[in-house]
């Protein structure tokens, strides 16, 4: 099996590439060296690993989720909203993961009971769930619910709703040794889902998905299902990417996590998921979204300005594309030559 | 005259009209002619990316990058305007910007074989990234008069630029028809494999579709700044999003090979109007995102059911062996 000694050379290579990046990085700045500080280090980009490791099994199955960048901010501003009504923290934490799950509902109801394209679907409900978020306080508010927290509308404008108590906001910063919390439940969640696919029944059915619906179909596979939980764990994740976010800046806002798109299908893409459906892994995502987060950390720190840093993601994301796909056209014709030469002696 | 009224465009003028007709139950300002043309004025940028974005997704393909073209090309305009130059040299630089941003696309996509919507979402961070580090990261602003006048000026009543779009929409439109080459973009859509066998050249014409996206960008972007009279960090921030839901509404197929450019155009003049509409009948702004999705998954749901009632109508026709309709049927 030529594609599996693929697959494995693929995420060896971020490995090596991960190693490297951060002996460099350490080169320029010794304090990088230190492990606690690389942990430490991955809070800023905890919520685009979040959201990228279940977008990995929707990119599988050929579809995508452009939605979960929204579905970020409507996370935080329900778990503020709940927040403020007078909910536990934690009950509106549970409220905002369901106010996840509903979007991802909705998107894979949508996605598999129409033949509409994932990425037309999703682009409507990334339209719909930022504007769900930003108009959900103003009507609040206009019933007659102090919906902008205690400091009023322009504080709110300005800052998003602010206050929330410590035992939560606590949550994003607290360590196990030396193991910051939100790291331990991204690697949690990266277990549950790399055993969901590539351990189980459902999992090998997203691949089959990916590579050919149709004989997905035929053969029993109960592809709408298998859509809808995919969309459904998507969402899942944006939503915990929003309330992680929540949480590190203290406050609730709509718009949080909008600039992420990039680096999350940047993720998924450098992590050796196919963007036409049929392959990837999620450890593969993990290393990718490591790799990326460690390098904007490690640009900034040498004091490259944020605009550079956006420039160089682009061209890492394209480059990455380029040199595999034209690794595969240069794979192709050596076995083609190889076959030729077999032909003229056989 | 039958076809058209079965066709998206008609679905989404008759849809626009409507909604034009609810709003002046609340509010009968939007009847004035000055309200109806302001509409139109305000929707010429969206109009202008949406045509180039649908050569693209003729060609079964995706840009992203469209909206930082846009930025990019309104930010050299801003640039060498404020340096000095010409007006003609100014807008000749953006337009040369825009084209440079499309064939950038065009070559990873082509000769490199990334997939587009990778590759276009990483020019979306590469060119985003370039216009703040052009501008140092602040507003371009104290533009000369030269390139504010053209907004001011008339013919008719209707203001110059809407002349000007309707004028690049009725030579699209008539290029896509009539002229040979432009028939590639909907072929290599429709079947990649089969237009090669036929001798069509593919990558030229993937090429040429995504070259015409940075064009149409660039027009884009001469028209924003000259309207707006300044550029914006977020300048058409947000728009290859809207051009995409545009050329959807307006009847584009994302599996390729199917749409037309007033449908394209009508698509982008829709999405504009509901958000002018929304103004008109009072509802804060912060709505109008809520509305733009809901209407697109709305139109993609009801065509959707259309398309499987049609279907579902073709096939039965088969089985009784209808021969009206077996013309139409290979």
């Amino acid at each position: 099996m030529n594609w599996t000694r693929y697959l494995r050379t693929w995420e060896f290579a971020l490995v090596v590439l991960l190693v490297v990046e951060i002996l460099i990085l350490g080169m320029i700045n010794p304090t990088f060296l230190n492990a606690e500080n690389l942990l430490y280090a991955t809070l800023d980009f905890t919520h685009i690993l979040f959201a990228a490791l279940p977008l990995t099994l929707v990119i599988i199955t050929a579809g995508i989720d452009i939605s979960s960048v929204s579905v970020m901010g409507l996370a935080s501003i329900t778990l503020g909203l709940a927040w403020v009504a007078g909910i536990n923290i934690f009950v509106a934490l549970a409220i905002a993961l369901l106010v996840g799950i509903i979007a991802g509902l909705f998107n894979g109801f949508f996605v598999a009971k129409t033949d509409v394209n994932p990425l037309v679907i999703t682009l409507g409900t990334l339209f719909m769930f930022a504007g769900i978020a930003q108009g959900m306080p103003a009507l609040l508010d206009l019933l007659g619910f102090k919906a902008y927290g205690s400091a009023g509308l322009a504080a709110y404008q300005y800052e998003g709703i602010t206050g929330l108590p410590d035992s939560f906001i606590g949550l994003s910063e607290a360590t196990v040794w030396i193991i910051p919390y939100p790291f331990i439940a991204v690697l949690i969640f990266a277990v549950i889902l790399s055993l969901l696919l590539h351990k189980t029944r459902f999992g090998r059915y997203l691949y089959l998905i990916g590579v050919n619906p149709k004989a997905a179909v035929y053969s029993g596979v109960p592809v709408q299902k298998t859509l809808i939980w995919a969309y459904v764990l998507s969402g899942f994740g944006a939503a915990l990417a929003g309330s992680y976010l929540t949480a590190y800046f203290t406050s609730a806002r709509a718009d949080l996590g909008g600039d992420a798109l990039l680096p999350i299908i940047t993720a998924v893409v450098l992590g050796g998921a196919d963007i036409l459906g049929g392959s990837g892994t999620i450890w593969g995502t993990l290393l990718a979204g490591l790799v990326l987060g460690f390098l904007r950390q490690g640009l900034l720190a040498i004091g490259v300005t944020n605009d550079l840093i956006q420039v160089v993601m682009g061209a890492v994301l394209v480059t990455a594309m380029a040199v595999k796909q034209l690794m595969n056209v240069y794979g192709e014709y050596r076995l083609n030559r190889k076959a030729l030469a077999n032909k003229e002696r056989g | 005259m039958k076809k058209f009224l079965r066709s998206r465009e008609a679905l989404i003028t008759g849809l626009l009209i409507l909604l034009i007709l609810f709003t002046g139950l609340f509010n009968s300002n939007i009847f004035k002619f000055n309200s109806i043309t302001e509409i139109f004025n305000a929707s010429l940028t969206l109009v202008l990316i949406s045509l180039g974005e649908m050569f693209v997704i003729f060609t079964r393909g995706i840009d992203v990058s469209v909206g930082a073209t846009t930025g990019l090309a309104a930010v050299i305009l801003g640039t060498t305007l404020n340096l000095g130059w010409p007006i003609e040299w100014a807008i000749s630089a953006a337009i040369v910007t825009g084209i440079l941003a499309g064939m950038v696309n065009a070559v990873g996509i082509t000769f490199l074989r990334v997939p587009p919507i990778i590759m276009t979402l990483g020019t979306l961070g590469i060119y985003r990234g370039l216009m703040r580090i052009i501008t140092g990261g602040s507003w371009i602003e104290n533009l000369p008069q030269s390139i504010k006048e053209p907004n001011l000026w008339k013919f008719a009543g209707i203001p110059f630029y809407v002349w000007l779009t309707l004028l690049v929409i009725a030579i699209t439109a008539w290029i896509t028809l009539k002229y040979k080459p432009a028939r590639y973009f909907y072929a290599v859509g429709d079947n990649e494999q089969g237009a090669y066998i036929l001798g069509i050249p593919v990558r030229l014409t993937l090429f040429a579709a995504y070259t015409l996206a940075g064009f149409f960008a660039a027009l884009a972007a001469v028209v924003f700044t000259s309207q707006i009279g300044f550029v914006s960090m977020n300048a058409a921030d947000g728009f290859e999003l809207k051009a995409i839901a545009a050329n959807v509404l307006g009847g584009v197929s994302l599996t390729g090979g199917i749409g037309t450019p007033l449908g394209a155009a009508i698509g982008a003049l829709f999405m504009t109007a509901v958000h002018s509409m929304l103004i008109f009948l009072g509802v804060p702004g912060i709505w109008d995102n809520a509305f733009a999705g809901v209407i697109l998954l709305t139109v993609v749901y009801i065509d959707y059911h259309v398309r499987s009632a049609l279907e579902l109508q073709r096939r039965q026709a088969r089985i009784r062996g209808d021969a009206s309709l077996k013309g139409g049927e290979s």
